[in-house]
């Protein structure tokens, strides 16, 4: 038995799950309907395809939810998983589960997946026959993929380095890295079997003022990641930042990036997809304005090209929306996407060449880590600081960059703290800021850009 | 004075937790910021450890009617904590609620101060009042 096997074994032995059956979930996904695979929708649907977020803790809600989902004609459903389970905390998520279906009150915030199990999910996903992404934010997600995929999820969303720095505080990070390992490997050995199982990064990560060039790097290395494990569908994604044309740049220069280094490890049969979310950071209470703002990033992805939109909703600010709410955004969001035509090709050769240019030099010096492995590499990066996330409650990250907005809401640098940032990009990130102010007001300031959608 | 803080549970919103720091820094507290992710008894254990006055807790992914029921038994487990004034702000449930079933809900958890979806400054304001209404009392 391969060690990846005996791996699998131990993992799928935890006690909440209820009897493994290797040989039946095999059979499963090699016979599995094409339309349960997100890869294969992006091979042959020639639209972006729009998907929300949502998770409730019963299975009946979820359901219902799902019926609201495909009233509006979703093109991808999700599945988000509550923060118990995203840590592992299966007791607590089992307790709050069983609180949720004795009450009228949903005492979890995302659906409880590995306490369900595969064999009641199953019946939902194959219910629907859509494809579904898994959403979660989980550091150790060996098993939660494993009843994923047993389950009919055929996309994955994550990886060591986007789903800690935003989501933990001291999970370890090499641990993580080897977590994510034996992700990578399933989706891979799955997808011999029938259509690709699509692995997507998570490009928002703390959707607090994080400047681009992060973001591209943190895209990169975990789409080598998966590729190196023989993963042949990735997403790469970012969300709104709130600049436009912040926005364009970034898509342009990340699809660009993507297929480089991608080639450069000789994967270049890989699919890569783009995804950009709407909106991530605080949201306004209002909704109608919150409306606007949806809007506002539906024509935004439209202008970036992007492969899919992941939507918010107008309950943002307020909680865990309702189906209603967030079946309205879906069909708003077809709507605009319908409706939008003869979009202008915008560039600006100044901007990407500066942003190149930093995501070339992180690169580059995550590369020349000593170290013997692309993962240990990162890791190294992560930790002397070379890789560096605004707002991230991680200990291991160094929180010593710091971002704020220009007066065209450009998300600048103004301390590189030990990011190799180019010392002329960093000159120009710097130029375009009004910084002859006192600290207290630039505290101020960045307090502002923080809730510049509110 | 000296004030706990942080995150209670598996809730990783860090954002309003850095910025408590700042403002109960400015506002001259002796701050003891616990982070995102911390449980029940870790927050218990620190207000014993520092002589806290204050145990500013925040919540926004919607786990604290969860927690907020384990609050009282947990706390008479501790002999020297009588005296501490609790405070929790931020989202407190899941989905939308409403703040006229919160916060008497919470009070009875035993907080003394509930917030509901209010401003961070607004609810620092509150707290301020309550201390010093409480030293003449
Ligand atoms: C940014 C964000 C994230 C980032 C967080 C990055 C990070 N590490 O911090 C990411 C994308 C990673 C994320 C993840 C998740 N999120 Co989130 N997130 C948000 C978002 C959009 C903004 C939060 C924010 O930073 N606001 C800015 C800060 C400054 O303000 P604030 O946190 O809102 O707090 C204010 C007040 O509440 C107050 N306050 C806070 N604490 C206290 C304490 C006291 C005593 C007082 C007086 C005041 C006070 O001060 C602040 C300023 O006034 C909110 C929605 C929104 N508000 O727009 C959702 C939101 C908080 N997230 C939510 C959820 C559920 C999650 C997830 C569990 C995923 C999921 N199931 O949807 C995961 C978290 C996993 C986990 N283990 O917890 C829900 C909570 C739902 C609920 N309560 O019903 C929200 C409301 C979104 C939604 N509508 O579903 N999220």
């Amino acid at each position: 038995m391969s060690q990846l096997q005996e791996e699998r074994k131990i993992i799928l032995g935890n006690e909440n799950v209820d009897s493994f059956d290797f040989d039946e979930v095999q059979d499963f996904v090699k016979d599995a309907n094409e339309q349960l695979f997100i890869s294969h929708h992006f091979a042959t649907k020639n639209k972006m395809l729009v998907q929300p977020r949502g998770g409730f803790p019963t299975y009946e809600k979820q359901f219902a939810l799902y019926d609201f989902f495909v009233k509006a004609n979703v093109d991808v459903l999700p599945l988000t998983i509550d923060s118990n389970t995203r840590l592992n905390d299966y007791a607590t998520a089992k307790k709050m589960l069983r609180l949720s279906e004795a009450n009228e009150m949903d005492m979890l915030n995302g659906y409880p997946l590995v306490n369900h199990g595969y064999r009641t999910t199953r019946k939902m996903m194959t219910h629907f026959n859509l494809p579904v992404s898994l959403r979660h934010g989980t550091p150790d997600a060996r098993l939660l993929t494993e009843i994923a995929i047993a389950s009919g999820i055929f996309e994955i969303e994550g990886g060591p380095i986007t789903y800690l720095l935003p989501y933990s505080k001291n999970f370890p990070l090499d641990k993580a890295f080897l977590y994510w390992k034996y992700v990578e490997r399933v989706c891979a050995d799955y997808s011999t079997l029938n259509k690709p199982i699509n692995r997507e990064s998570f490009g928002p990560l703390t959707a607090t003022l994080v400047p681009p060039a992060i973001t591209i790097v943190i895209q990169l290395l975990e789409m080598l990641l998966s590729l190196e494990e023989g993963v042949k569908s990735f997403s790469v994604s970012f969300s709104q930042q709130g600049s436009m044309i912040q926005d364009i740049v970034t898509g342009k220069v990340t699809r660009a990036l993507a297929d480089h280094y991608a080639k450069q490890i000789g994967c270049e049969d890989a699919h890569i997809h783009l995804v950009y979310h709407q909106w991530m950071g605080a949201f306004p209470t209002n909704r109608d304005s919150a409306d606007q703002l949806i809007n506002m990033s539906t024509v935004i992805a439209s202008m970036v090209g992007a492969d899919k939109i992941i939507t918010k909703t107008r309950e943002e600010a307020v909680g865990i929306p309702t189906k209603e709410a967030n079946a309205q955004t879906v069909a708003n969001t077809q709507y605009t996407l319908n409706i939008l035509g003869g979009l202008p090709a915008i560039t600006d050769e100044q901007e990407e060449e500066i942003l190149t240019a930093e995501v070339h030099a992180i690169m580059e010096a995550v590369f020349n880590d000593p170290a013997d492995s692309l993962w240990r590499k990162v890791f190294n990066s992560i930790k002397n600081g070379i890789i560096d996330v605004p707002f991230s409650p991680h200990i291991i990250n160094h929180n010593n960059m710091i971002t704020i907005r220009d007066s065209n809401k450009n998300i600048r640098i103004i301390d590189r703290g030990n990011v190799p940032i180019p010392d002329h990009c960093f000159e120009y990130e710097k130029s375009c800021c009004d910084l002859n102010k006192d600290t207290t007001s630039i505290v101020n300031d960045i307090i502002h850009d923080i809730g510049i959608m509110q | 004075m000296k004030v706990v803080t942080g995150v209670i549970g598996n809730d990783i919103h860090v954002v309003a937790n850095r910025l408590m720091d700042l403002s109960l820094n400015a506002r001259g507290y002796e701050v003891f910021n616990l982070g995102v992710n911390t449980y029940l008894e870790e927050f218990f254990d620190a207000a014993v450890e520092t002589g806290a006055e204050i145990l500013l807790i925040s919540s926004l992914n919607g786990e604290a009617e969860g927690w907020g029921r384990e609050v009282k038994l947990l706390k008479a487990k501790y002999k020297s904590l009588d005296n501490l004034t609790m405070m929790i702000g931020g989202n407190l449930t899941v989905g939308s609620g409403n703040a006229e079933d919160i916060v008497p809900r919470f009070k009875n958890y035993g907080f003394d101060l509930v917030c509901h979806q209010v401003d961070l400054n607004t609810g620092l304001d509150m707290l301020e009042e309550y201390m010093r209404e409480n030293k003449h009392s």
